[in-house]
């Protein structure tokens, strides 16, 4: 019955091009940065606000209040309790959630649509009015510091907890874990919160982004009513140099006793969204561990199966981000495994990708962009970057151009200047007594065990 | 009345493959999903974890594509892809670009009717390890990484097909030859014991002759055997078990399991309410009193297993603070689940509430429209079930969400396991 060529691949039928959604952007006159996105496929609305300041801009004895306020800010409002404010919220199936992170704090909402004005006013509450009751402000700090604890002994956490405080100098906030320490947070107070709601929950320099099934007109006359009297910007500044640990290639093993596997994170300090390089080095990451078919999948897991999978990352912020390779092994494949992800690192670095790596991944990149851009979560996520990053409002627009316009020859030369095999810090978490010696055996620097 | 109306069709080939087209043109997006009615608890006996490793196995080639070409085709054209095994059936999917629908329907197609003749010993042995170092890292090497396997072996009887993991024991991963990986293919990788969907930029005329003409002459297996061991058990455990657990874990964590309906039963609707009450959301019952005013749990976590064979599974979860006393929490627990039976209707109504906004978000999402059709349909031959979700949950009465607190989530029906750490005792 079939006269089908199973042999051969299927051709592509016809390309149906798809354009970012059109954003309607309007500077309100209290300052407010507001951008509006109609999406209709489903009655669905998502709202993201962006306030700028952030864990980057903490100083060490203060790490983790940006991400400890956001956690405490659900806690009550001046005409309601936590729980009052949670009941309302829920019973209109509205979903609201505030993170602090290193560049600031986000505060997401999604709700279906017709009750977006309800949402919207119980959210104004808690932004102008959060009251941060004491038994509140106890119960986040006690999560936190729990929370803290559970890190110390989750072996892929603490792998990264330790990666990231060797590859930056001491002092650098991207050294230290986002929500905090044990010292800082345990010193935290309702006041702490207060005063960083006061100086840093300010609409200027951030942006509020509305996706959905709504009119950018009616979005306006919404915000207007319930935060047009909402003014001033953060008073938080980054200030700080992004300096490397070291410049020599170190190891370090977190001896954990009777460990059945070890959790491995290679890298260095990386760099800044602002980079040149961002689209070069993009598709030099992809291919070098960015995808599953890239080197060091295709290498430790389908080649050699000393993983389950691994994977290699720059972390774009507005300072220099970390770059790292992360993945776990078997205690008698460690080794190996950080010997294939050595000679990865030193063959991208030297050689570059050819031509057919950087089309599959230039093609890889441009059409996945395309299938997110589904859902109005998707597209809010997105625009707030072009917030958080400063980038131009057609960057969306261009973006499938740009990746696309990447030579093999500008993947090679971003690879070459951002992967450095020779400065990596490598980490692994483990069974010292059974990885410690195959590790040394490698010769990859000098080798430092730390206890737990 | 319910806010959903998505569009899709039905059809079945000659060969017993089940096809749902669910049409939506506003993005060119389109998802390939396919559900085959076989998961761990079809495994026979010294083969846990088999249909795990099998589905590994599925990305390793077939007759006409070479090992890492599924991966690289999907990848080149944008795609994204996986397979995740569950107790009963395992699911294979692709989210691609709509013009690339037919390459996704080959490959499907092709390890569907001709995987057998690309595998090797080689390719198993390197699945293998892959997959050891999958339990590796989700379990073993993980602080409370073995909680389902103390529970399920609580919950559910040792000649039960639930009564061991979906990752199954190393030693079994271990046994697993590639006569296995035949017999098993032959068995349950049928048209007729499978259901594709195809949701998003999809044009139904056109898309329904690809599939015949991939899928169409690919032949129908013997009827699927049925589940091995003893699927039928008593509704209730019939006492409290425990599994106390003094290990090398950060916090105190009391996890509870009770046996519930299958997911087949209608009394299914009432414990998925009852969990969303619970459990779900800032306002819910655990949250506000465990977590917001007593303090006895940093978290709470409660779900409810949708399992087919006998009984599913309820679950309630907490997470107590450094040095607290496990038994505290599980009392603190204990008397929210009786206070159950004194729920109101607006607990309800909040609970729906938010189930609603989950299930519309996830639904923009072609990829989770394609895996809830697929599911309907493999397990209730009734796709359009998705359409009628939000309105079978808000039929629930109070009074059986009350009862249900005495039915199910008593002292005669209930699995305890405890984590304690070591530090603290």
């Amino acid at each position: 019955m079939s006269g089908v060529d199973r042999g051969a691949v299927p051709s592509s039928g016809t390309l149906r091009s798809f354009d970012f959604p059109t954003v309607e952007r309007r500077k309100l006159p209290s300052g407010l940065d507001l951008r509006v996105a109609l999406m209709n496929r489903l009655p669905m609305v998502s709202l993201n606000l962006f306030m700028r300041g952030g864990e980057a801009a903490l100083g060490e004895h203060r790490a983790g209040l940006a991400v400890l306020t956001a956690d405490a800010l659900e806690g009550g409002t001046g005409k309601r309790s936590g729980s009052e404010l949670a009941e309302e919220l829920e019973r209109i199936g509205a979903r609201v959630s505030a993170d602090g992170g290193w560049e600031g704090t986000s505060v997401a909402l999604s709700c279906l649509a017709d009750r977006l004005p309800r949402a919207m006013e119980l959210l104004s509450e808690m932004l102008l009015e959060p009251s941060f009751p004491e038994e509140e402000v106890t119960r986040a700090r006690e999560q936190q510091l729990a929370s803290i604890r559970q890190r110390a002994m989750d072996p892929a956490s603490l792998a990264s907890d330790v990666a990231l405080a060797s590859y930056y100098a001491e002092g650098v906030p991207y050294g230290r874990p986002v929500d905090g320490t044990v010292v800082s947070i345990g010193e935290m107070s309702r006041a702490s919160m207060v005063g960083y709601v006061e100086a840093n929950y300010r609409p200027g320099e951030g942006g509020l982004v509305v996706v959905g099934d709504v009119e950018p007109a009616e979005v306006e006359q919404l915000v207007t009513s319930h935060l047009g009297r909402w003014l001033g910007a953060p008073a938080s500044r980054v200030d700080f140099d992004v300096k490397p640990a070291t410049r020599e290639r170190r190891v370090r093993i977190v001896h954990r006793p009777g460990a059945v596997q070890s959790e491995i994170r290679v890298g260095h300090v990386g760099t800044a969204r602002s980079t040149p390089d961002y689209y070069p080095l993009s598709i030099a990451n992809m291919v070098l561990g960015g995808m599953f078919t890239s080197r060091l999948n295709l290498n430790l897991r389908e080649e050699n199966g000393f993983t389950y999978g691994v994977r290699s990352r720059f972390t774009f912020r507005s300072r220099p981000g970390p770059f790292q390779v992360s993945t776990a092994a078997g205690n008698e494949v460690t080794a190996p495994a950080v010997r294939e992800i050595m000679h990865e690192l030193v063959r991208m670095a030297d050689e570059g990708p050819t031509g057919e790596e950087v089309a599959a991944a230039r093609d890889y990149a441009a059409g996945v962009f395309g299938l997110q851009l589904e859902t109005a979560g998707q597209i809010a996520a997105r625009v707030s970057q072009l917030v958080v990053f400063g980038l131009p409002d057609d960057h969306f627009d261009r973006y499938r151009d740009a990746v696309r316009s990447v030579t093999t020859a500008e993947a090679a030369a971003a690879a070459a200047r951002h992967i450095r095999p020779e400065e990596v810090q490598i980490v692994v978490v483990g069974d010292a007594d059974v990885i410690g010696d195959p590790i040394r055996k490698l010769e990859m620097g000098t080798v430092e065990i730390l206890g737990v | 009345m319910s806010r959903l109306s998505l569009d899709f069709q039905r059809h079945r080939l000659d060969n017993g493959l089940k096809v749902v087209l669910a049409p939506d043109r506003t993005v060119p997006v389109v998802a390939t999903n396919l559900w085959y009615g076989v998961g761990s608890r079809n495994e026979p006996a010294g083969r846990t974890g088999f249909a795990h490793l099998f589905e590994h196995m599925m990305f390793q080639g077939s007759a006409h594509v070479p090992k890492n070409r599924h991966f690289e085709l999907i990848e080149r054209v944008g795609g994204t892809l996986n397979a995740t095994t569950w107790f009963d059936r395992t699911n294979y999917f692709e989210t691609v670009p709509s013009h690339e629908l037919e390459l996704t329907l080959w490959l499907e197609s092709d390890r569907m009717g001709w995987m057998l003749p690309a595998m090797d010993q080689a390719k198993l042995d390197n699945q293998r390890d892959v997959v050891k170092n999958e339990k590796l890292q989700r379990y073993d090497n993980q602080p409370y990484g073995d909680w389902s396997e103390r529970l399920q072996r609580l919950v559910y009887p040792e000649d039960h097909p639930y009564h061991h993991t979906v990752i199954g024991s190393m030693a079994d991963i271990d046994a697993a030859t590639l006569d296995d990986v035949a017999s098993f293919f032959r068995t349950f990788y049928r048209p007729n014991n499978a259901v594709l969907t195809i949701a998003g930029d999809v044009d139904p005329v056109a898309a329904l002759e690809q599939v015949k003409l991939y899928f169409g002459d690919i032949e129908p297996g013997a009827p699927i055997p049925p589940v091995p061991g003893n699927p039928e058990l008593p509704p209730l455990i019939g006492e409290t078990r425990r599994d106390h657990v003094v290990s090398d874990v950060p916090l105190p964590r009391v996890i509870m399991g009770f046996r519930t309906p299958s997911y087949a039963s209608d009394e299914f609707a009432v414990a998925e309410v009852a969990r969303s009450l619970l459990g779900m959301g800032r306002a819910s019952r655990l949250y506000r009193r465990l977590v917001r005013e007593r303090r006895v749990a940093k978290s709470v976590v409660t779900y409810v297993y949708p399992l087919l064979s006998g009984a599913g599974l309820f679950l309630v979860w907490g997470t107590g603070y450094p040095g607290s006393d496990p038994a505290v929490l599980e009392e603190a627990i204990s008397e929210e689940l009786a206070a159950l039976g004194r729920a109101e209707q607006h607990e309800i109504d909040r609970a729906i509430a938010l189930i609603e906004t989950d299930l519309v978000r996830s639904l923009e999402r072609v990829a989770e429209r394609a895996d809830l059709l697929s599911m309907f349909d493999l397990y209730f031959d009734d796709p359009g079930r998705l359409n009628h979700e939000v309105d079978r949950l808000r039929s629930v009465a109070l009074d059986r969400v009350r009862s249900f607190a005495t039915d199910r989530l008593g002292e005669d029906n209930r699995a305890v396991v405890i984590y304690q750490p070591e530090k603290d005792r």
